[in-house]
This record gives C-alpha cells, structure tokens and sequence, in this order.
C-alpha cells in the first residue's frame, strides 16, 4: 500500500530528527566549555574574539583549583577502591547465600543511593562535628564510600548473576575450599563488573559536590572549590578546567563502553 | 519412617563462615556510616536552643514551629509547594522528552550503532554537574549565547530572562535526569518482546495503535521508575536550583527558593541547627511518601 | 533351547548380593524432599570397583539428584553415602574426591586447558614438576596435547568435553560422576565418543557413575543400568536383563519397543503359563509361582515377532490388520490393530521397500517364541 511506506519514513525522519536535537541539547553544555576555553575574552559571549591559550596558563597557576583537583584525584580513587572491594563481598554473599533477613539487609545496603545527598551532608556532618572528625579529606572519604556501595554492589551483582553456577560447584568439585574458589574462579569471572563498578564509582565521587561541601571545611575537592569560584571571580579559567575534567571523563567513557554496556545489555565481553 | 528436613551438607551450607565474613564489613561499615548520621540527623530535629548552643533532648519545638508556621504564609510553605510544583513539572517534562528519545534509539538507529548511541547519550552523566551547570550558565545568561543568537537573528529585542528562574533550574535538572532516564526507558523498551509488537501489527493495528495500546502499556514498569527516580532527585537537588535558579528563582507559583536551597541556606548560615535538621527529616518524610506511592503504583500495575 | 530364563533381576530394597568388603561406591537409603514433596525415596544402590553404572530414566525421575548427593552439592534428609568403606556424608563438596563431569562441562573461562586440567593439584601442595609431569600424562590420555595453551573459547563441543575429563581425573579419584556429558554434543559425536568413554573407563578400572536419559548410551557402554522413575529404582541389571527381561511396567515401556497386554492366567503348566488376553491366547515361561485367575500383563517384545500370512510354527501366534507403517532408516515399524481393537507393534530390521510387499489392511499371523514373552505382575 502507498500510504505505508510514508508514514513508516516519515517516522523515521522524525526519530532521526528528534534523535539530532536531543543530541545538540545534551552536548550543548560541553562543548561550549571546551570551545570557549580558548576564547580571548572575559565573558565567553558571541561574537567571537580570537583564540588564547591563557585560561589554561592561568588555571594551573591559580593554586587553589589545582589543590582542589588533587584532593578530588586522591579521594575519589580510594573511596572508589574501598567501596569497590566492600562491595564485591556483599554482592558476592548475597547472590550466594540465602537467609532470614536477607531482604532488609538488601534494602539497607541500597537505601543509601535513594537518600539526597543534601541530607546526608547535614547528617554527617551532625555527627562528624561531634566527634571532632569533620573538615578532613579523610571525613570526605568515609561519606563518599557510603553512598559509593549500592552502585558497586548492583553492578558487580549484575555481573555475578551472569555467572553460570556450575563453574564455582565444580572448582569445590575438585577440591578447593570456599576461598579459594571463591579467589581463583568467581574473582576472574567478576573482573569486568568490578572494574565497572570502579569506574561509576570514581565518577560519581568525583563529581559529588554537596556531601563534599558540607564536610570538607578547609580541604575542599574539585567540585566545592569550583562552587566557591562561581560565587566569587567568575573567570573563564573554570572553562579550562572543565575542559581537562571533560578529557578525563573521555577516558572513563571509553572503559564505560568496553566494560558496562555489555554488561547491560547482556553480551558477552571481548575479553577472556 | 518420618522424615526431617534435609540435612545440610556443607557447603552449600547457610552457616558458612564464608557469609558472616563477606557480609560483616558492608553491614558494618553502612550502620556506623550510614544509620548512625541519619539516625543522629532524625534526633537532631528534636533538640532544642538555648543561648544559641543546641541542647539534646526530646521536644517536639522545631516541628510544632515548622508547622504552625506551614499553615500561614511562612516561607517554608512557599518552599515546599515550589519544591513540589518544580519536581512535578520536571519529572512530567524529563518523560515527555526522554521516552521518545528511547523509543527513537531503540527503534530509529540501526541495531550496529545502537550501543555507540546509548554511550553518546549517557556521556554527559560522565562530565562534571557543576561544570555543566557553569556552561548552561553561559548558555542561558541574559547576555548569554543564546540571547545574543536570537537578538541577532532579530527574533528578539530584549533579552529574556531565563536565568535565575525555575525554568533554568527546569534545565539543569532536565540535563542531568535526561541520561538516566533515556538509559532506564532504552533497557524497559528493549526488554519488550518485539514479537508481541508484530502480533500487533499482523492483527490490524496501526503504527500508533500498536503504541498506545501495546508499547506504552508495557513500558510502565518503566516509565514509574523514572518518575520515582526523577522526582526525588528533583527534590533534593541543590545546585541547579542555587546556580541556574539564582537561589529564588521564579515561577508560575512566585519567586520563592526551592526547600532544598531553604535546608541548604539554613545550614550554611548555622543559626539552628535542631530546627534545619527537622526541616530535612521532612524533606525525607516527603520523598518517603513519593517513594511508596511509587512503588504501590507499579505493584498495583503487575 | 528353551530353557527358563531365572529373573534375578528383580528391584531392591534388598542390597545386591556381593562381598561386604571394598564396595567402591554405597548408596544406603538414601531420601530426599523438596519442601513437602518426596524426590528420592529411600534408595539403595551399590556401584562396584571398576564398574560401569549407567542411571537411565525420564526427566525428573530424580537421577541427577542422586549424583549430586554423592558429590555433596545436595543435602538429604536420610541415608548415607559411603565411598571405600567411609562414610562421606558429612564431608563437604571439596573433601569427598568424587569429581563430576558437567553437562555444560563448566570448564574455567578464565584459564587456559592446560591451567583448567591441572586445576585440582594446585589447590593443595603440590610441586611444580610434578604437577606439569601428571597434565602431560593426562593430555595425551585425552589426546589434547596440541590444546594444552588454547583459551577454551577456542575449543569445540568434543574437545571441552576432554578436558572437563581430563581435569576430573587429574586426581586419580576412586570413582568419576558424569552428569549427560553427551548431551551437549553433536549426534555422530556421541556414537564415537561413547566407544572411547568406555575404552577409557577401562582402561583406568575407575568406576563410572554415568547419568543419562539416552538409552542408546546407557546400554552401549554401561556393565550395569539403574532404570529410575519418580524418585525409585525400578530395575537394576546388566544392559541384556534390562532389555530382554523388564523387571516392571515402567522399564517395560521406557526401555526397547515392548507391547504390553493386559490380561489373566488361564492356565499353570510347570513354567509355562497361559494368559487370555483381548489380543488373543499367550503363553510364557516364568518360575515365580502363579495361580489361574491372576491378573498379569504379558510383556512381547516388538522386534521378536514375525509377521506371515499364515500361522506360524512359534509358541505364540495371534491375529491382526496392518494399519500403517513407519520409515526409520534402517528398520520399519509395522502398526497392526488386532480383531479387538488393540494396537500392536512390530519392529523388522529391513528396507521400507521391502515392506510395501505386504498392503495395508491386509489380515496377518503375528508370531513369536514362547521364551521371548515377559510375564508381569498386575498393574500398580
């Protein structure tokens, strides 16, 4: 019939269509960071002035972002780490094993990625100023590995689930205790979902501001420092900065793309 | 001869060692990290003030002052009701243009590119929120990129003033859900059995008729996840509401702050801590009640 | 000649009959529930030193249950299981020594063949010569010496199955549980494969504890088949006495092409008894005692009748019309409906061609030898 054919195009030239929009609009912010990183004026308008490199001279001779950036580049790995491997053993108790109480205990360990960050900041930081603990890096670390878990362990649970069983039976089979199947044959199995899971986890830390703000006092990580510019000199070099913490997202993307997505989609990885 | 229960063998055995030592650290570490602070936060919101030092203690002070004052025009009301309107309207507006954009990768792009474009559409949640929120800053300003475009192409002669209203908080939120949300509707839509589309079609329905009454209805699960999802977000987000939303950003209801920037607000100024702790017990008491409607909703749709 | 065949090949619960001492294998009765339900109801079964043990039976009958609990991956509610005199029912998974080979295989993704073979002697101590020395001996056992540093992706059906056999036996464990391993190769593989399996089995004198629900399998390789049935042994016995002396209704029907008859004793002449059935008059040898009025089923075997157009000369002979006819490669299966209705099966081993000689409704003498009849008690 002539009328079906058009209608199937003319579906399909509006998803494209639509599909180029919603595109534009998500990349929009991103790019007119990196573009405007290089623009030769103090405010990042049109029409366009000429090209510098001097927001980026300017951004790393400006120490306190620096500073920032590494107090973000050395908590986030390590509460990314820590929530990682805690989080590996709970996925793994928890796929495994059933018991009484196993719901609640899933649901605890979840709650925390539901809870807005805005309350945690004021309930930690209610309870680290009472024991004198807040306004230290490591303060910020501790919080970060809370609200870490639940993407670790969802992640690595995804991965686990892909497991056949029979391969962790048949190593006890021949004759390795728990640990050690659980060492030599579940761990290898799980490396994908634990780099995934390491991978989200850095990011989300990396990128938390509100916790971070509310417990960090002195020693602020990259996204509260940046808060604290916009409030007062509003200079282009944020856009330097974005521009290198964008890079840096590239790379995580990339280890996204080989590592998550087939796992959300359920196929399997190149590797192994 | 009765029988007992199986015996266990060991292993597979429920008293493995094994469980306690894989299960302690995380159950440890998120009742003293986690329970503890929210516990403490919840206990907080009923101490009280003296000589500007909180006191511990049992009183129901903060909240009889919080709600006495709800019922007049106080600014916590005009808080939470902007709060609420702005969740609504953003949750309503992420799922409008979220799911076509699902449905598009899902159905539109050729089954080879469609992993690169669900990596293309979730990027952004890769880059930094605060970041992205300088940059539609940039975007949005009133002698912003996209004021000085349009007065250019003479479409306008005065700027319009999107910063420092809801509808830019409306953006930086909508920018920040879009990736989840696409992500959490693309795998609901790839989930759906696409035979049961083409039975569809093969008994007679049309394109829009196969949607409305096969598609759709199999994409709830979905589509309540990502409400859920977006409106408690959209609650508790801070940065949006401060940074695009000028702090009182206005809307159709009045420039009023959302409840979010109240709490936030209140605790950098540290005047009373007993009472902005209660007015975030309250803030979790809403998102509690979103959170069970929620699940009541798509329990009720199985 | 016509000798009377004795039926020793009754099922338990009594113990088979052999010597107390170096029983490889004990199953002692051995039960199990699922929740409220019953699975395995109170089993017992021996497997010899250096035998063959095929289980046969259909889904669910509960033999892969049994298999794991003998590797300890099941629990049971009572009995015990004995391997070499001691008690191994209290041991967990990884101290039993009974290693298994998957239906899947479940070869390690992550390790190479070489690495998966030598998996169970570098759990404990070991050393490194050693260690390598024993792979090498078992690859080429397997024949996989050229496969030794392949990833398992690379292998085929065939060739996991090797290895997953190869890391079984890596050991020298006592005995060897297969779980179907055939069932996830290709058919002409199985053929091939079932003759090495048993090369194999006897060249180690291991025994075998092998699980299956392919008939063919179970009788090609197997000294001794335990047919199983709802969580019940109902025949244990060498692949003849299972074949040609079916023990109950179950193992009648599940095993070989056997019509059955309903029908009672109309006459007790020494061994040989007389059955009126609705099919017509059929005699048997049995030497279990018999009475004139008992209800009996009368087992015949479908590829011992012979089909003529007149009486023949056998023991028995009843009457029947062919109805159709079916192809089956290298045999024909004749479908015949008797005067009162019933049905009737005869296998020959001859071209379809052949079979068309003989027209359909023509009226046939179905005949067989009087020793080749099975007497079964009633129906339960």
């Amino acid at each position: 019939m002539a009328s079906k054919p058009f209608s199937a195009r003319a579906l399909t030239v509006t998803g494209w269509l639509y599909l180029i929009l919603g595109y534009g609009l998500l990349m929009l912010p991103i790019l007119t960071l990196v573009i405007f990183s290089f623009e030769n004026s103090r405010f990042p308008t049109l029409p366009w002035t000429g090209w510098t490199w001097s927001w980026y001279q300017e951004m790393f001779t400006d120490g306190t972002l620096i500073e920032a950036l590494k107090a973000s580049l050395f908590v986030s790995p390590l509460a990314a780490a820590i929530a990682t491997v805690l989080g590996f053993f709970g996925a793994y108790a928890l796929n495994r094993f059933e018991f009484r109480g196993k719901q609640p205990l899933t649901i605890l360990l979840i709650v925390p990625i539901l809870v807005p960050p805005l309350i945690l900041g004021v309930a930690f930081l209610g309870l680290l100023s009472r024991v004198n603990l807040q306004g230290q890096l490591y303060s910020i670390l501790i919080t970060h590995v809370v609200i870490l878990l639940p993407t670790a362990i969802a992640l690595i649970t995804l991965r686990l689930m892909q497991m056949p069983k029979a391969i962790e039976q048949a190593a006890w089979n021949l004759g390795a205790t728990e640990w050690q199947a659980l060492w030599r044959v579940v761990l290898p199995w799980t490396v994908p979902g634990i780099a995934g899971a390491f991978l989200l986890a850095f990011t989300f830390s990396f990128d938390e501001f509100v916790i971070a703000w509310f417990v960090s006092g002195f020693e602020p990580t990259l996204p509260v420092s940046i808060y604290n510019f916009l409030g007062s000199n509003l200079s282009p070099s944020l856009n330097a900065i974005g521009t290198l913490v964008f890079l840096l997202s590239i790379l995580l993307l990339v280890g996204v793309e080989l590592l998550l997505i087939p796992m959300l989609l359920n196929k399997p990885t190149r590797s192994r | 001869m009765r029988l007992s229960l199986n015996r266990p063998t060991r292993p597979p055995d429920e008293a493995s060692l094994l469980k306690y030592f894989c299960l302690a650290p995380v159950v440890i570490y998120d009742s003293l990290f986690f329970l503890l602070p929210l516990l403490f936060l919840v206990w907080i919101g009923f101490w009280t003030v003296e000589n500007y030092q909180a006191v511990p203690g049992f009183s129901l002070t903060n909240y009889i002052d919080i709600f006495s004052q709800l019922f007049s025009r106080s600014r916590y009301a005009f808080a939470i009701a902007q709060s609420l309107w702005v969740a609504a309207t953003t949750t309503l507006l992420g799922l409008l243009l979220c799911y076509p954009f699902a449905l598009a990768l899902a159905f539109v792009v050729p089954p080879k590119l469609q992993r690169f474009a669900l990596v293309l559409a979730i990027a952004p949640f890769w880059t930094s929120y605060i970041l992205r929120l300088y940059a539609w800053q940039t975007v949005i300003n009133t002698n912003g990129l996209l004021n000085t475009l349009l007065m250019k192409l003479g479409l306008i002669d005065a700027p319009l003033q999107i910063i420092f209203t809801q509808v830019g908080t409306r953006i930086g939120l909508l920018h920040y859900l879009a990736p989840i949300m696409i992500l959490i509707l693309y795998l609901v839509v790839c989930n759906i059995d696409v035979t049961l589309l083409n039975a569809s079609k093969n008994l007679g329905a049309t394109t829009w008729q196969t949607f409305w009454r096969v598609l759709l209805p199999l994409s709830k699960p979905g589509l309540v996840y990502s409400a859920v999802f977006g409106a408690i977000i959209s609650l508790g987000d801070v940065l949006s509401g401060i940074i695009l939303g000028g702090g009182t950003g206005k809307s159709i209801l009045g420039s009023f702050p959302l409840f979010s920037t109240v709490i936030f607000n209140e605790y950098a100024a540290s005047t009373n801590l007993p009472r902005t702790s209660a007015l975030a017990t309250l803030l979790i008491g809403i998102m509690v009640v979103i959170l069970a409607a929620g699940l009541q909703f798509s329990a009720v749709e199985e | 000649m016509n000798q009377p065949v004795p039926s020793t090949t009754m099922a338990p619960p009594e113990a088979d009959p052999s010597p107390v001492i170096s029983q490889d294998l004990e199953l002692r009765q051995i039960s199990k529930c699922y929740g409220q339900q019953q699975v395995l109801h109170t089993i017992n079964l021996t497997v010899r030193q250096g035998e063959f043990v095929a289980i046969m039976g259909p889904s669910g009958c509960g033999k892969t249950t049994l298999l794991r609990i003998i590797a300890g991956l099941e629990g049971i509610a009572a009995g015990s299981v004995v391997l070499q005199g001691q008690e191994i029912t209290q041991l967990p998974v990884n101290r039993r020594n009974t290693p298994m080979v998957w239906q899947n295989f479940a070869l390690f993704p992550h390790l190479n063949v070489r690495k998966n073979i030598a998996f169970g002697l570098t759990l404990g101590s070991h050393r490194k010569g050693e260690v390598r020395q024993k792979v090498q001996r078992m690859a080429a056992l397997m024949h996989l010496e050229e496969l030794l540093d392949r990833r398992i992706s690379e292998l085929s059906g065939g060739q996991k199955q090797r290895v997953a056999i190869a890391r079984a036996l890596i050991t020298e464990p006592p005995i060897l549980l297969l779980d179907e391993p055939m069932s996830a190769l290709d058919p002409h593989l199985r053929v091939r494969m079932q003759g090495e399996l048993k090369r194999l089995q006897q060249s180690l004198e291991i025994s075998f504890f092998y699980v299956t629900h392919n008939q063919n399998e179970a009788f090609s390789m197997a000294d001794r088949i335990v047919v199983m049935n709802q969580g019940r042994i109902e025949q244990v016995g060498t692949p003849a006495e299972i074949y040609n002396q079916p023990a109950t209704h179950f193992v009648a029907e599940f095993v070989g092409n056997n019509n059955l008859f309903d029908g009672k004793v109309t006459d007790v002449n020494g061994t040989i008894i007389t059955v009126q059935c609705p099919q017509g008059k059929i005699h048997t040898l049995s030497d279990q005692p018999h009475t004139p009025g008992d209800n009996v089923t009368v087992v015949v075997p479908a590829d011992r009748i012979t089909l003529a157009d007149q009486p023949g000369a056998l023991g028995n002979t009843i009457q029947a019309t062919l109805r159709g006819r079916e192809f089956l490669g290298s045999q024909v299966i004749y479908l015949l409906e008797t005067t009162a209705g019933y049905e009737v099966q005869v296998i020959r081993q001859e071209a379809f061609s052949q079979s068309l000689d003989i027209p359909i409704d023509a009226e046939l003498y179905l005949s067989w030898r009087t020793q080749d009849t099975v007497l079964l008690g009633e129906r339960s």
